[in-house]
């Protein structure tokens, strides 16, 4: 571990983390402009991988029309950071994202960030998009399985090589040499699969806390020694989308960005994209006034609650969280954790599961001592510490009282 | 002060030093009561007004960043004085030469032994001292940057009123407590995370506290004990000390 720690030393000194730059100047969006129109040119020529549906039936099968796919373009502009000229390219380039070939991996997961992106009641533009990308291997959802998924793995990363993009949900474990997780008959454990299927890919996208920090099987005390995707995937493009689920918006953004422009998003220090996580939950949080005014929930169902005050006080952890969900939301935009009353657990932060996800405000919070001794607040922490002060200085201070009174009768 | 027979006064702390120290003193209190309760809103507002006019935990923020500014200033101050001060330089007092140690060991020995062993100079401020109050100029500056560290997540567009150059410096200058905070808390999930620095920028109040308590007993036990009014120091500047011979 001290070896990313080290790493992690350096890309905060080398990355500005969490700014964010929405203006570049006229010239460097007319560059991009042209840039990006003759990627989707050249896309254009590509045929449709694996017979994939077409976008723009599928969204008339799903009883959208045009102007819903309009209105979600020019706000996923918006969300890209790209000015408002760019949301015919936007447009376009959702229409060719049947031409960019996606392998899906998961390792030790729970399908999470899968079910996210398959669930919602009625397939809104995000998910049709995700259904018309080139998914060219993902275990849950294919019909192959055993012998049969192995080979078309095989094939993919054969026939796209150096094309592909590689999502992976879940941890790696490398406890046990590995072994807490394998997959396929051969037993390939998952970090040497990740290893392998990686290798060949144009860029590798990490997708959800999980896949990015080791997430809950990271938790405390990591039994199998979970890390996340960028220990392992070392000299690639690398992105990380974490939350708890990854929402689609931002999984699509990443996959439109690339599509457009060939390239990766801009990254903050933990590789994740400025567009979606320059934002910091409490800096655009609709109960903000509340909080600057100090009204605050007391306790679950209360007055407070009631008239949506602030959550701080029963443990909301926005103020330390980046993730756009506080602007982009749920399920195309229906509601967030806060909107719906409770604090936000800080799901796209590392460690998150130790260090955030407790419905106290911190202070309150039971945490190791450095030595991973017992655990205490940091309250009770620092009054047992000025409690064990002050004893000293009483009985040092009786001490020398005593010995000042023999002095005085000179029998010192 | 009239001077007692057999003892003459010394002067220990300029009007600059003393200024510094009650600024401190005036900006702890401060930031330790706005510090508790943005960290866990301790009373409740019975303010009968709307939210954007009441501003109870906007103001106590305001009132902490506005002493955390102070103890920026004083503490590039003392730093100077530290080093360059014409008066007396206190890292003379902290590099561990013989005569350093020696004195350091006799002057804990003479807190430990009730004041019944005394065997060092009291005129000048020594080197146990010195090295209690480089302990919380240490302990000071960690709370700087760990503090400047969380209030650069606000500052998160890369701009701000004054210009970008400012969180751009915030972030050059503190980043490096992320990675040290998820260090020296431990963590065993892969990367760094912020809720470490506020962990311990939480934790190191306390220690302050402490340090604070026992400063506080030292200089009276001291003043009581040795009988050279200590106290008077952070006062008046000066204290009285036997004349030898
Ligand atoms: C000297 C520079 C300092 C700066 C720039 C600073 C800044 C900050 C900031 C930005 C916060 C978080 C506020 C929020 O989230 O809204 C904070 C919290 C806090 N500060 Fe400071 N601070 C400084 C010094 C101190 C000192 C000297 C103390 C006390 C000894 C202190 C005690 C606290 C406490 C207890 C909290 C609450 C932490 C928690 O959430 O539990 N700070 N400070
Ligand atoms: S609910 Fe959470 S994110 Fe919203 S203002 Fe309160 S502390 Fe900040
Ligand atoms: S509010 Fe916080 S915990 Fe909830 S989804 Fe958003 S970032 Fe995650």
């Amino acid at each position: 571990m001290s070896n990313n720690k080290e790493e992690s030393v350096k890309k905060l000194f080398t990355t500005q983390s969490a700014s964010v730059n929405t203006n570049r100047g006229e010239s460097y969006y007319a560059e991009l402009y042209a840039k990006c129109q003759k990627r989707l040119d050249e896309l254009k020529q590509l045929k449709p991988l694996n017979n994939r549906m077409d976008f723009l039936e599928s969204i008339e099968e799903e009883g959208l029309d045009r102007r819903d796919f309009l209105k979600w373009a020019s706000a996923t502009t918006a969300m890209l950071m790209l000015p408002a000229s760019f949301t015919p390219l936007v447009a376009e380039a959702a229409v060719l994202m049947n031409r960019v070939p996606v392998i899906w991996m998961e390792l030790q997961d729970c399908a999470g960030n899968s079910e996210a992106l398959l669930r919602s009641d009625g397939p809104q533009i995000d998910e049709i998009i995700l259904d018309i990308i080139s998914l060219e291997f993902h275990e849950t959802l294919q019909a192959a399985s055993g012998h049969q998924a192995e080979k078309q793995m095989e094939e993919a990363i054969e026939h796209f090589k150096g094309k592909y993009l590689l999502f992976v949900e879940g941890s790696v474990p490398l406890g046990m040499e590995g072994y807490y997780g394998t997959i396929g008959a051969k037993a390939e454990t998952f970090v040497d699969h990740l290893k392998r299927v990686s290798k060949d890919a144009a860029a590798v996208v990490a997708v959800g806390s999980c896949a990015t920090y080791g997430g809950i099987p990271a938790a405390a005390p990591n039994p199998t020694d979970a890390v996340g995707v960028m220990d392992i995937v070392k000299g690639k493009p690398l992105i990380n989308i974490p939350a708890c689920p990854a929402n689609p918006s931002n999984m699509v953004g990443v996959i439109l960005h690339y599509v457009l422009t060939g390239n990766v998003p801009e990254l903050d220090s933990l590789l994740r994209p400025k567009f979606a996580f320059g934002y910091r939950i409490h800096d655009n949080c609709e109960r903000r006034a509340h909080f600057d005014a100090g009204e605050y929930v007391e306790e679950w169902g209360d007055e407070g609650a009631k008239n949506n005050f602030c959550l701080y006080k029963v443990g909301c952890k926005g103020p330390m969280t980046f993730n756009n969900c506080s602007i982009i939301r749920y399920n195309e935009g229906v509601n967030w954790p806060i909107g719906v009353g409770r604090g936000c657990i800080g799901c796209s932060e590392p460690d998150f599961w130790d260090k955030y996800a407790y419905e106290r405000p911190m202070a309150n919070a039971n945490i190791k001592a450095p030595t991973g001794g017992v655990e205490k607040s940091v309250d009770e922490f620092g009054l047992g510490l000025l409690t064990a002060a002050g004893i000293g200085i009483g009985i040092h201070a009786a001490a020398s009282y005593v010995a000042g009174k023999k002095e005085e009768r000179g029998e010192a | 002060m009239s001077n007692k027979e057999g003892y003459k006064q010394v002067k220990r702390m300029t009007t600059a030093m003393r200024i510094i120290h009650w600024v401190n003193v005036f900006s702890m209190i401060v930031a330790i009561a706005t510090g508790l309760y943005i960290a866990a809103p301790y009373y409740q507002t019975f303010i009968a007004d709307d939210a954007v006019d009441k501003y109870v935990m906007a103001w106590n923020r305001w009132g902490h960043f506005m002493v955390a500014i102070i103890f920026d200033v004083t503490s590039i101050i003392v730093a100077y004085l530290y080093f360059f001060s014409r008066f007396e330089k206190p890292y003379k007092k902290v590099l561990p030469t013989g005569a350093n140690i020696k004195e350091f060991f006799e002057v804990l020995l003479n807190l430990v032994t009730l004041n019944r062993r005394k065997n060092f100079d009291s005129t000048h401020s020594d080197s146990f001292n010195t090295v209690y109050f480089t302990i919380f100029h240490l302990l000071l500056a960690w709370m700087l940057f760990t503090g400047l560290q969380l209030y650069v997540h606000g500052l998160e567009s890369g701009e701000s009123s004054i210009g970008a150059w400012w969180p751009w410096i915030l972030h050059v200058a503190t980043d490096w407590t992320v990675p040290f905070s998820t260090w020296l808390m431990g963590s065993t999930a892969t990367g760094a995370n912020l809720m470490d620095v506020r962990v311990l920028h939480h934790m190191t109040m306390w220690l302050i506290v402490v340090w604070v308590l026992f400063h506080i007993y030292y200089q009276v036990w001291r003043t009581i004990f040795w009988g050279e009014g200590d106290i008077s120091i952070a006062f008046g500047g000066t204290k009285f000390v036997k004349e030898s011979n």
